[in-house]
């Protein structure tokens, strides 16, 4: 839509790049044995009946596994090259001890943290992970899904009208009118009232949250979980509200 | 160049043709060069609400295909000299409209006049995104009703996305809400939405509040735009919005509802 504010592209260009977030779907490719010379000749095993299959797909090497292996225990670097042989490009780890991180940084595979997750394969960054601070040690140069640009709109979302905020957060500053669809793979703020239907969390991410100034909404989802006006009779209606998902129950707080 | 407004509503029956009849002809009675173009083809109401149905002899149909020059099929009003209607067509229906026919008339008649109005169709198929394409600016005609609000922010998302000014990003249409049938009593008894409800959901500049009135009925069946109505409660309201159309202070009226003396109690007198 015309309203939202993200595009910015006019014609003279200064500057040489530009750093953006952004967030792509990767294959992760979660190590169960340690020794280069076990996985590399198992994956070329696997995938010699579909050739080109993984033909140079970027891949993320998972460390979770590996629980109890000493960093020195790993060679990085052969697999890498092992993988490379197999026209396989890894391009970092995620999970695994900060041990084994730092062993793998040093092959040249930094650690990549996964969007919407502080679960197992986090040593628990406090919440909010967008602004954490950085982990300690030479984790902090994590380079993909950092923080994301929200979309952000600045107009009434009317009746027929659908915003998708794709990868990330919908800040809606007027607001969204029965009729209207807000959609985003983050949380949804909404600082005017919420009239239409508001979907957070696309369809995994349980910890996406709504977020209105007032709750008055046809329909609300979460991460898939959703509910109609009908079932809303208990939910403080017309205030200033926060959406969150509580195991697999809605939970409706007033906010302020 | 002309200023190119459209009239529309989403909805059907709230006032479209009497709001383009009146504002047109408020406009006219300022001075400027008005043209009025009945984009409901198929079913062509404009011309009877201006009282020039029997003057028709081609329209906008007609111009598009060629078969008429733009000066045969436009009608000068006779009351107001500065006015004049281009009719939609009965015997056809909507597809006879494009949009590069549309754009020729709209440029031919910008050398002429100084606004443009499009009174749209309902609804928000063809004819309706033909008469709003072009617009430079639009009256909201809403009814303080649920669906019409609805409706008319429908019509508000189709502007900014798919008028002309939005494809070609030339900035945003200029909109107006027009609250038209607004009757405060009926208001006060909570069977009506409040004013504030409906501009707090539109949140566009409100022009003009036009009372619900028995004269509106009256001027569309004897052709005679309710503007031209002086003693019409709804005529003033509309000289009131073409009044703020034009830059002026105007305060709003008829928002409170009329407290009845004894005498008309009595009597039974309504609103003129």
């Amino acid at each position: 839509m015309s309203a939202a504010s993200r595009s910015a592209n006019a014609p003279p260009r200064l500057e040489p790049f530009r750093l953006r977030g952004a967030n792509f779907n990767l294959l992760v490719l979660r190590l169960l044995d340690p020794r280069p010379e076990v996985v590399v000749p198992a994956i070329g095993d696997q995938f010699r009946r579909a050739p080109g299959f993984l033909r140079f797909a970027p891949i993320v090497i998972g460390l979770a596994d590996l629980e109890g292996v000493a960093p020195g225990e790993v060679d990085f670097a052969g697999l890498a090259q092992g993988l490379r042989g197999l026209e396989i490009v890894p391009i970092g780890t995620t999970g695994g001890t900060p041990e084994l991180r730092n062993a793998a940084l040093a092959a040249g595979l930094p650690p990549l943290r996964q969007v919407g997750r502080e679960g197992p394969d986090e040593p628990a960054p406090p919440p909010a992970a967008a602004e954490a601070p950085p982990p300690p040690g030479p984790v902090a140069v994590a380079p993909a899904a950092a923080a994301r640009p929200a979309l952000v709109v600045d107009q009434p979302v009317r009746a027929g009208q659908r915003i998708w905020a794709q990868g990330g957060d919908l800040i809606v500053t007027a607001t969204v009118n029965a009729g209207a669809e807000v959609i985003a793979d983050g949380n949804i703020h909404v600082y005017g009232a919420l009239r239409g239907r508001a979907m957070a969390g696309g369809a995994q991410n349980t910890e996406a949250r709504i977020f209105t100034m007032n709750f008055d909404p046809e329909l609300i989802s979460i991460a898939g979980y959703y509910a109609v006006r009908d079932g809303l009779a208990a939910a403080p209606l017309g205030r200033a509200v926060q959406v969150r998902l509580e195991g697999e129950r809605m939970r409706f707080d007033p906010l302020g | 160049m002309a200023e190119v407004i459209v009239v529309t509503s989403g909805k059907g029956g709230v006032g479209k043709t009497t709001t383009s009849a009146a504002f047109g002809t408020g406009l006219a009675q300022r001075g400027k060069r008005t043209v009025v173009i009945d984009f409901d083809v198929g079913l062509r109401n404009l011309d009877l609400i201006m009282g020039v149905e029997r003057r028709v002899v081609f329209d906008i149909v007609n111009v598009i295909q060629g078969e008429a020059k733009l000066n045969q099929a436009l009608i000068r009003d006779k009351r107001v000299d500065t006015l004049a209607i281009l009719p939609a067509s009965q015997t056809r229906d909507k597809d006879a409209l494009t949009k590069d026919g549309v754009r020729q008339i709209i440029e031919e008649l910008s050398r002429d006049f100084d606004y443009i109005l499009c009174d749209s169709p309902a609804g928000i198929e063809k004819g309706a995104m033909l008469a709003l394409y072009f617009a430079d600016q639009a009256l909201i005609v809403t009814n303080p009703e649920v669906s019409s609000v609805r409706d008319s922010d429908r019509i508000l998302g189709v502007l900014q996305s798919r008028s002309r000014r939005a494809e070609e990003k030339l900035g945003r249409v200029k909109e107006h809400l027009l609250v038209t049938r607004y009757d405060p009593a009926r208001v006060e008894r909570g069977e009506m939405l409040k004013l504030e409800d409906v501009q707090e959901i539109l949140a566009i500049p409100l022009l003009g509040v036009v009372p619900e009135s028995e004269s509106v009925l009256r001027a569309s069946n004897t052709g005679t735009p309710v503007i031209l109505d002086a003693e019409s409660i709804a005529g003033q309201a509309y000289k009131d919005a073409v009044d703020r159309f034009l830059g002026e202070d105007v305060p709003h009226r008829f928002l409170e509802p009329e407290r009845k003396g004894l005498f008309r109690r009595l009597f039974g007198g309504r609103a003129a």
